[in-house]
């Protein structure tokens, strides 16, 4: 048990050191070598601690702030298989900007240091245990990933990352008001300085915490940690963020850094559950944003003409479904979990093909680039694919999770909710299609470059879609389980 | 003891109104900056057991980072675009104070309803603080301005930062010190972004920056 916590602060701080070390790299060959050294490295180190607690036991270490349960264990296991894949895609995607001369040494560095750096804020807002460190980590991460955005400095590129910027730093100083709120739900326990903020703390006296002080905070946090989530209508940063950003980074925006801030959300689920009596209210709340969400991208991608917008707001659509799984409590939240893997495996790969075929046609304007699965024989399959998994076609594993939400929504006799998400799910099911087919086989318009692919991006097109449909087959039992464990957290039963 | 930290309190309402009612940009770097000098002594006012050296550290970052840098931060980047006042608001500066009083009583209002905090060392913290995060929030959606809208969000943070003083006086002085290294994250960060703005459109309206919609 000794190597554990080692191996916990291995996943922290190996990236810092990737992040430092990629300020010095001597060229852009050797930097996106250390690249994905570093993070296959530390998604080998993720895995042990992983399986360390796969019995659905909890580790602590450093005075308890920082600590690794079910919860935990699988978001950090959904982060690093995002991470991989994208690091993996970069070499790709930025050999061939550099050939275009716009990745030079400096900007290589940058985005390197900023990569290992997001990954180290990520890590540490679900590896802490201590609510205020949580918080400094979703804020580290705005504030890292800024810069991402506009790695390519162009001025639509600026004007995105200034409203994402203002937008998030607003919402998560509310996240902050909600995390004092709580601790103020809580100081009537006479808990003693540090030992207040802990949510293994807070969660052993939950039903005692101050239900009206709990009730504002949640609201709060609601509102801080749903705008860096992308939950309508607090939205509007992410289609401008998403679709200005580099591939590799609208990748990890969409494959993670959206659940990063969903995951601050479910901590705080069973706080409020259990101080206002199980009544509820808390739950209803998520499920109400959640349903919102679906109907407001619903409306936004059925008139979108950018392939990256579409699948910006596809994400927003996205994200409401996990938080519709997480207000029907009971199985929803093991279908919402079982979904955010899911969209996590084919959120990125549309990205890292509206990526590539960026770089062929010069734009991501749906209009022309149809046609595209002739000249672009990898990614303009990967892209037609992706976007059949994303609507959730059969028997892609997006849509056995969105039949399991279903399932407990009829199960719990909440019929309004099950229409609202028929209706939004089926318009994104129309217009992702409609404009996946004129995409793939349309008349060309424009004579694209040849396209580059290499070994390692056909792997990896194969892999994610193939694990999708595997997934969509047959649900691993050990799967199951380490889903059921993590429920159990967000649901608060012991 | 009281009468210190509620004389603090009325300097941050005062500026708070001033930032309602200031045009001049220099004069809202300068009202911030009153105000996190006046945030800035909280910690010592509020801790009854006398200062240790923790509390003192945090005082000094903080007077330090709100008092002085961030304002010197904001005044180089309106030297450098060479802008006084802000253009068009979107809602004008009289309309603006009014919205302020309203606020102000919207949120003795709101903490009238909340549970009274035990040991609280002072009442007017909370209605304070909840006027502050809306000032924040209101400038932020109402001016154009790249500065000031990060003048908000400094208001916003302020009115945080006196939730969690005054009325969470047992917060680890840790978790104090990681957010205010995080506030001078952010404001050098949109430092960083107002400059690369700047050079980019040649101003700093950011009503102006319009080209991603849909």
């Amino acid at each position: 048990m000794t190597l554990v916590p080692i191996l916990l602060w291995s996943v922290l701080l190996l990236p810092a050191t990737g992040a430092a070390l990629s300020l010095v790299c001597p060229s852009v060959r050797t930097l996106l070598w250390t690249v994905r050294a570093g993070v296959v490295l530390t998604a080998a180190i993720a895995l042990g601690c992983v399986w360390a607690v796969h019995d659905g036991s909890a580790v602590e270490t450093a005075w308890s702030w920082l600590r690794l349960d079910a919860l935990s264990a699988y978001h950090l296991a959904v982060m690093m298989l995002v991470f991989t894949l994208s690091s993996l895609y970069l070499p790709g995607y930025f050999g061939e900007e550099a050939k275009a001369g716009r990745f030079p040494r400096d900007r290589a560095r940058r985005f390197g240091a900023l990569w290992f750096g997001a990954l180290a804020a990520m890590g540490l807002v679900l590896l802490s245990n201590n609510i205020g460190i949580m918080w400094v980590g979703i804020e580290a991460t705005t504030l890292v990933t800024a810069f991402l955005i506009c790695i390519h400095r162009t001025p639509a590129s600026l004007e995105a990352m200034w409203k994402y910027l203002i937008i998030c730093s607003v919402g998560v100083a509310f996240a902050f008001m909600g995390t004092l709120l709580a601790g103020a739900a809580a100081e009537h326990l006479h808990l003693e300085g540090a030992q207040m903020l802990l949510w293994s703390n807070l969660r052993e006296n939950a039903s005692r915490l101050d239900p009206a002080l709990m009730k504002v905070a949640f609201l709060f946090l609601l509102v801080g940690y749903g705008t860096k989530a992308g939950l309508a209508p607090m939205h509007s940063w992410l289609p401008d963020a998403h679709s200005q950003a580099p591939g590799p980074v609208s990748a990890l925006f969409s494959g993670f850094m959206l659940n990063a801030s969903l995951y601050c959300i479910m901590r705080y689920l069973p706080l409020v559950d259990a101080a206002t009596g199980h009544n509820g209210w808390g739950p209803r709340l998520v499920l109400l944003l959640g349903l919102v969400s679906i109907v407001v991208a619903a409306i936004f991608i059925l008139f979108q003409t950018d392939l990256k917008r579409l699948l910006a707001y596809s994400s927003v659509e996205h994200m409401g479904i996990i938080a519709v799984g997480l207000g029907l409590g009971g199985p929803g939240i093991l279908a919402a979990l079982f979904h955010t893997l899911n969209h996590s495996l084919c959120k990125p790969m549309a990205f890292f093909a509206a990526g590539r075929l960026d770089q062929m046609y010069g734009t991501h304007d749906t209009a022309r680039l149809s046609g595209c699965m002739r000249a672009a024989p990898l990614w303009g399959r990967a892209l037609f694919g992706s976007l059949l998994a994303v609507i959730g076609v059969a028997p892609f594993a997006v849509f056995m999770s969105e039949f399991m939400i279903l399932r407990a929504a009829a199960h719990n006799g909440a019929w309004w909710t099950l229409g609202i998400f028929l209706v939004g799910v089926g318009v994104v099911f129309i217009g992702v299609l409609r404009q996946a087919i004129n995409i793939a086989w349309g008349e060309p318009v424009v004579a694209p470059k040849q396209e580059q692919a290499g070994p390692l991006d056909w792997v990896l097109a194969v892999a994610a879609l193939g694990a999708l449909l595997v997934l969509g087959l047959w649900f691993p039992e050990s799967l199951a389980d380490m889903l059921g464990r993590a429920s159990n957290i967000v649901e608060g039963t012991p | 003891m009281n009468l210190s930290i509620d004389s603090v309190m009325l300097v941050l309402v005062v500026t708070n109104l001033l930032l309602l009612g200031l045009s001049q940009l220099r004069s809202c770097v300068h009202a911030v900056a009153v105000q996190g000098f006046a945030l800035g002594l909280l910690p010592l006012l509020v801790r009854q057991s006398g200062p240790t050296a923790w509390t003192v550290m945090v005082v000094l970052v903080t007077i330090g980072l709100k008092g002085v840098v961030f304002p010197r931060l904001m005044l180089g980047a309106l030297r450098d675009a060479d802008v006084r006042r802000e253009k068009r608001p979107a809602v004008g500066y009289t309309m603006s104070m009014v919205v302020g009083f309203i606020a102000l009583a919207g949120a003795a209002w709101l903490s009238s309803r909340l549970p009274v905090f035990a040991g609280s060392p002072s009442t007017l913290a909370a209605p304070v603080s909840f006027f502050m995060i809306f000032v924040g929030l209101f400038i932020i959606v109402s001016r154009n301005h790249a500065v000031n809208q990060i003048v908000g969000y400094l208001v916003l943070e302020n009115g945080v930062y006196v939730f969690g003083v005054v009325l969470l006086h047992e917060l680890p002085l840790l978790v104090e010190m990681g957010v205010l290294l995080d506030a001078f994250a952010a404001v050098f960060v949109m430092g960083v972004a107002v400059y690369h703005i700047n050079s980019e459109f040649d101003h700093l309206e950011v009503d102006q920056l319009d080209m991603l919609r849909g």
